[in-house]
Order: structure tokens, then C-alpha cells, then sequence
């Protein structure tokens, strides 16, 4: 600092902040639209992380193609939550700080997003979730949190018919620490009560290397259905240590729980005959065809589309009301005029959407992961569900209801 | 109501022999060279992929795949410990222990993430079958876990035979007590830290491989349970040997036998609460003092 002189100190100063300045500017003119897209890259919720960047990345992608929303190109900022609340914090503090966005889609695990919501609708930033704890549209978000997966309530429901129609009289659910946890059991010995059995649940730590000792207390209460609400790792070992202990009955779990990786995690006996529930779009939805066909893949899990549609309806959300700010309130006032307008043309994709849009035309997005009803909580309504059963070694679809 | 007792005392006996092999390996660096290697997570996993490729990959049995195991962790933390370790120890400041403990913490998170690079995020199995539990009247034994047992106190056997027996092990007690003294006698303790290191890293990769037969692979199954590995041995006293595998059972068999008073969600805190509860008794540990490396 010796041989700088004031004026060359103030002159380098000036100079960067002159050159500061079109940051700054493009912030809030022409530069691109961003996205913030909250996803478990790591950890153990990690599952889908990879398929759901890929979903997100071409999401933008084909938008962009299209000419972007409102003449700009929307860039998805990725993110990794770690499958940890702390870190889910601080990556959404830097997505809404630095990088400014105008939404944050994504966000899976339900302890990731009850975390990260009160930063969204404190920022009036809007958040588009696949998570399911119905704890969550139950927060004082104002508007500002779409759902896009079913809630706990729905699922829950769904597998206490499911294990009654598969002749179930006593239930036992196994899972770890989660937001919706006690609610599966609650509602699923619900069902089982009303349908003349029994039902009971146990919560266990989540990162331990054997269940043995849960699994003996499961056994003592004689189930003939047993439901796995663990994510990929515990369940792992959850299965293995069920079927150690010769355990003969029926076993359910949801799809972040038993999915391709779990199948892939345990030897074929372990997992054979295991049900999962599975929210789907209708087998049929054009859009989802089309993502799987472009992913190159022959299925794609539920959380991947989902995460297709966030980017797509904030882009059309905001393509939609080309007067109003580049903003969280914008998209939070305009996601139900593209999604669910029953005035609206039904249209599938984001390139038809916009270029509707630009005409001047309603339009009704229905997406790869359904069709994308919101009621006035931000819950998604009329989700279809596929019931998948591992059968020597692949999945395979056994109803869709 | 005995029986479920003796259920819950074998399975904590049978959870804590998984701890015990990396908790002996813990025990053992830091009786020779001082300090509290906290990568030993890292080789856990390290020796987990090494077994699970040789199994899956060119179906290897059950004990070739856990000789890589121990053989690739053992080399790896001998290389981790040279690049990273070494140059800290050089240093001898009143902090050193410490500050090198802490450099071990990176190396652990390095070597972790270096697995996730290359290895991806993926859970993968071993190749094994799973053999259902044998029956004793009520009472449920997995033949997989009663082999895990078997492995460990034998290898636990093995190593105080190698200490008390042999010269080389001989050695590394000398070092361990006074490394100028051993010096004097011509010993080099540089080579009987990487030969302390290359064991005890080895016996974390056994460890590793052991458990990720039971759970699965991927990049955290070591890091999953640093903490109860660390607390076994500090437990044990952290000097000692037998005590490292007798605090790993310990914590084992109090944690699975709290089973039956708290909800399961709770087994980590019984655990904790129980080295707590040893440490105000006894605040080195159960065994400093007692038939060790060093007393």
C-alpha cells in the first residue's frame, strides 16, 4: 500500500465499480430469468438428484429454444441440498441473495423444505416443492409455495386401501425421523381400525447399520403388511434385516423409498415382492412421453418431471403476464391462470405454451407429472398413482388407480 | 421377558463387533503415533468399495474381498498419512496431537468425496448371499453376523499376539513409550508409524467391508459412524486394545438394550449417554493403565 497513491487507489476504485455497474443494471433488465432449482445432488436422499438436474437443465433448454420467456432466456441455477437441512439453508440463502431468483423448484426431501420455506415467502421468492409432509402448505406461505407432488394425507390413504385390498389385517409401518412419519402411521392404522384389523408403527434412527432389534419389535406385533417409509439407504437395510428374519408377509413403501436404486442396493430375494406407490401422471400424458423419450430413459420417476414442470410453469407464469415485474408475486398470482384456466387451450408443452401465450391465448399446461391443479393451499389435486411390485429383479406395474 | 433380554444382548454384541475392527485400528495409531486419526471413517468405505469390486466385479468369496479391503485401506491411509499427516507431526508444538487431528478430519472429508467423484452417489451390494437367521428357541442369530463376531475377535486375538509376541510388535510398544529411547535402540520410528498406520487403517477397512455387507455401499458407510467408532475407543481407554473392543461391544449391548425402556429413535442419545456415564466413572477410559500397547 506504500507506493499507491490516493489517486491511484480512487481511480482503481471508481474503476471497478463503474464496471460493477452492468451487473447490477442487467439484475434487473435483460439479463436471463433464473430459476433456482434445490436439489439432493448428495446424501441420502440422493436418489433422483442426477435425473432431476438433467430434467431441469432441459426443461431450460427447450424453453430457451422456444425464445425464452418474455423475449429472455431462463437459466436454472442447481443447487445441492446435501439431504440436509443446514446445508439446504444456506444454499437457498445464496440462490435468493446472489443469485436473485425469481423462484426455487425442486426442493424433495420434506425436512429440506419445511427448512428452506420461511426464506422463500419472506423473500417473496416463489417455491415449487415435490415434497409431501402435509406440514408444509400448512406454513403461513401466503401463497407463495406450489406443491407438486401428492401430500402425506393422499399417499397415506392410497397405501392403507392398497394393503386392505391385499387382504392386510395388521399393519406395522417402519420409518425413520421424517416431518410425516407419525402421520403415515396415524392414518394408515386408521384404515386398517376401520377395516376391522389392526395397525401400529415404530420410528427408528435413520443412519444405523442394523434394524435388527426394530425389526424383532415389528415381528412381535404379528403383521401381515408391513410399510417401509425410509428412504433408499434404511430401507436397504430394513429389507435385508426382514427378510433375515424370515418375515413372510407383504411389504409396501413409497417411491423414494422403494424405486430403481433400492432394487439395485439389495440382492433379488431381499426385494422381491415389495409394493411401491408411485405418484404418476397419467400414462398417457404427452408430455411425460416426450421427456422420457428426450431422457433417453424407459421411465422416469415422478420427482424428475416434477421438477420439469416447476421450471415450465414459472417461465409460462411469467410469459403470461408480460406487464408485470420479473417477480416472485407475479408467478405466485399468474401459475393458476396457465395451469388450471378451464377457459384455457390444453397444451403440453412449454413451446406451445408461449407461443400461445404470445398470441394472446389462454392456455391450460398440463405437465409431465400431471396435470397441475392447485387448490388454494398450493396443494396439487388429482394425482394418479402407479402401484409397481418388484418381480424378479424389475419393477413392474401392477395397477394404476 | 429374559429372552428378549438375551435377544437385545446378542444383537448389541453382534452391532458392536461391526465397531470394534475400526476401533481397534483407532486405538492403535493412537497409541503408537499420538494423535486421534479421525480418516478411519474414510477407510471404512475405502475398504468397503475395494471388497465390493473384487466381489461383484470378479467374485471374489468373503475372505479374499476382505484381504483387499484391508490391503487397499491399509495403503491408502498409508499414502493419505505420508501426504497429509506426516508433514504436520514434523512440527512439535505443544498443539501438535491436536492440530494434526484436525488435518486428519480434512483428509477424511477429502478421501470421501474422492469416493463420490468416482464412484458416483449410487448404493451398490456385495455379491453375497443372505442366509436367513438361525433359530435357538426364541432367540434369532443372523449366521452372517455371528461371522463378523468371529472375524473381529479373532483378528482382535491376532493383533494382542503381534504385540506381545513378536518383534516388530514389540517395536511399536517401544515406540509408543518412548520413541527417543527406541531410537537409542536402533528402531526407526518412521517406518513402525507407517506399519502402525498401514494396520490400523487396514483393520478399518475390514471393518468397512464387514459393514457394507450388511447395509450397503456408498460414500458415507464409514462416516455414518465416526462417532460411535471414536467413542468405543476413547471408552476403552484409548491406549488400549482389549478395551477398544470391549467398548465397542459395550456401547453395542447398551445401546440395543436400551431397546426395550426408550423408542428406538433414541439409541444414538443411550449410546452417548452411556460413554458419558463411563467417562464420570472412569475418566480414561476402562482400561488405561491396563495390558496395552502403552500404558
Amino acid at each position: 500500500m506504500t507506493q499507491l497513491d490516493r489517486r491511484a487507489f480512487l481511480g482503481a476504485g471508481a474503476a471497478i465499480g463503474i464496471s460493477a455497474l452492468p451487473g447490477w443494471a442487467l439484475a434487473q433488465g435483460d439479463g436471463p430469468i433464473r430459476i433456482g432449482i434445490l436439489i439432493p445432488l448428495t446424501g441420502a436422499t440422493s436418489q433422483f438428484g442426477a435425473t432431476m438436474s438433467q430434467a431441469a437443465q432441459l426443461a431450460a433448454a427447450e424453453i430457451n429454444a422456444a425464445g425464452g420467456a418474455r423475449g429472455r432466456k431462463v437459466e436454472v441455477v442447481i443447487e445441492d441440498d446435501q439431504s440436509n437441512p443446514e446445508a439446504a439453508v444456506r444454499a437457498a440463502r445464496k440462490l435468493i441473495d446472489v443469485d436473485k431468483v425469481v423462484a426455487i423448484g425442486g426442493s424433495y426431501a420434506s425436512a429440506v423444505t419445511s427448512a428452506i420455506a420461511p426464506l422463500c415467502w419472506e423473500s417473496k421468492t416463489v417455491l415449487c416443492t415435490a415434497s409431501g409432509a402435509d406440514s408444509i402448505t400448512k406454513l403461513p406461505h401466503q401463497g407463495f409455495i406450489f406443491r407438486t407432488s401428492p401430500t402425506v394425507t393422499l399417499q397415506g390413504t392410497r397405501v392403507g386401501d392398497f394393503g386392505v385390498e391385499l387382504g392386510g389385517k395388521s399393519m406395522f409401518f417402519l420409518g425413520p425421523q421424517t416431518p410425516f412419519a407419525q402421520s403415515y402411521i396415524d392414518i394408515i392404522s386408521g384404515i386398517f381400525t376401520r377395516a376391522g384389523g389392526k395397525g401400529a408403527g415404530l420410528i427408528y434412527e435413520d443412519k444405523k447399520a442394523s434394524y435388527r432389534s426394530e425389526v424383532d419389535q415389528a415381528l412381535r406385533a404379528k403383521p401381515d403388511i408391513i410399510v417401509l417409509g425410509g428412504y433408499v439407504p434404511d430401507t436397504a437395510v430394513v429389507l435385508k434385516d426382514l427378510y433375515r428374519a424370515g418375515f413372510s408377509g407383504k411389504r409396501i413403501g413409497f417411491s423414494f423409498g422403494v424405486n430403481q436404486k433400492l432394487l439395485e442396493a439389495v440382492p433379488p430375494e431381499v426385494g422381491e415382492g415389495a409394493y411401491s406407490l408411485v405418484p404418476s401422471a397419467s400414462l398417457s400424458a404427452q408430455a411425460y412421453k416426450r421427456l422420457v423419450a428426450k431422457m433417453k430413459v424407459e421411465a422416469l420417476d415422478t420427482y424428475s418431471c416434477q421438477v420439469y414442470d416447476h421450471v415450465n410453469l414459472v417461465a409460462l407464469a411469467l410469459a403470461g403476464a408480460p406487464q408485470a415485474a420479473v417477480a416472485g408475486v407475479t408467478i405466485k398470482d399468474q401459475i393458476r391462470n396457465v395451469s388450471q384456466d378451464t377457459r384455457g387451450k390444453v397444451v403440453d408443452s412449454a413451446e406451445e405454451g408461449l407461443k400461445l401465450l404470445a398470441a394472446g391465448t389462454r392456455i391450460n399446461y398440463d405437465g409431465a407429472s400431471g396435470s397441475l391443479e392447485f387448490a388454494d393451499n398450493g396443494d396439487v389435486k388429482g394425482v394418479f398413482f402407479r402401484y409397481e411390485q418388484i418381480q424378479k429383479a424389475k419393477l413392474a406395474v401392477v395397477k394404476v388407480a | 421377558m429374559l429372552v428378549d433380554v438375551i435377544q437385545h444382548v446378542l444383537n448389541g454384541l453382534i452391532m458392536g463387533a461391526v465397531v470394534a475392527l475400526p476401533a481397534l485400528g483407532l486405538t492403535l495409531i493412537f497409541s503408537v503415533l499420538g494423535f486421534v486419526n479421525f480418516s478411519i471413517a474414510a477407510q471404512m468405505t475405502v475398504g468397503a468399495y475395494a471388497g465390493w469390486l473384487v466381489n461383484s466385479h470378479f467374485h471374489w468369496p468373503l475372505i479374499p474381498a476382505l484381504t483387499t479391503a484391508f490391503a487397499a485401506a491399509g495403503l491408502i491411509g498409508v499414502i493419505g498419512d505420508r501426504l497429509a499427516l506426516v508433514p504436520m507431526r514434523r512440527q512439535s508444538t505443544a498443539h501438535t496431537s491436536l492440530m494434526v487431528a484436525i488435518v486428519s478430519i480434512a483428509l477424511n472429508l477429502a478421501l470421501e468425496n474422492a469416493l463420490r467423484f468416482g464412484f458416483g452417489s449410487d448404493l451398490y451390494s456385495y455379491d453375497l448371499p443372505i442366509a436367513r437367521d438361525v433359530r435357538f428357541g426364541d432367540i434369532r442369530v443372523g449366521p452372517q453376523q455371528l461371522n463378523n463376531l468371529g472375524i473381529a475377535l479373532i483378528i482382535a486375538i491376532a493383533l494382542a499376539a503381534f504385540f506381545s509376541a513378536t518383534r516388530w510388535g514389540k517395536a511399536m510398544r517401544a515406540v509408543a513409550d518412548n520413541p527417543d529411547l527406541a531410537r537409542l535402540k536402533g528402531i526407526d520410528p518412521r517406518r513402525l508409524s507407517s506399519l502402525a498406520t498401514f494396520i490400523g487403517m487396514g483393520l478399518a477397512g475390514i471393518g468397512g467391508a464387514l459393514l457394507a455387507i450388511d447395509t450397503s455401499v456408498d460414500p458415507s458407510t464409514g462416516s455414518r459412524l465416526l462417532l460411535i467408532v471414536f467413542a468405543a475407543s476413547v471408552v476403552g481407554g484409548m491406549t488400549s486394545l482389549p478395551g477398544a473392543v470391549l467398548g465397542a461391544l459395550l456401547i453395542g449391548v447398551f445401546s440395543e438394550v436400551s431397546l426395550s425402556v426408550v423408542p428406538p429413535v433414541y439409541q444414538s442419545a443411550m449410546a452417548f449417554i452411556a460413554i458419558l456415564v463411563v467417562l464420570l466413572a472412569r475418566p480414561n477410559g476402562l482400561f488405561s493403565g491396563a495390558s496395552g500397547v502403552r500404558k
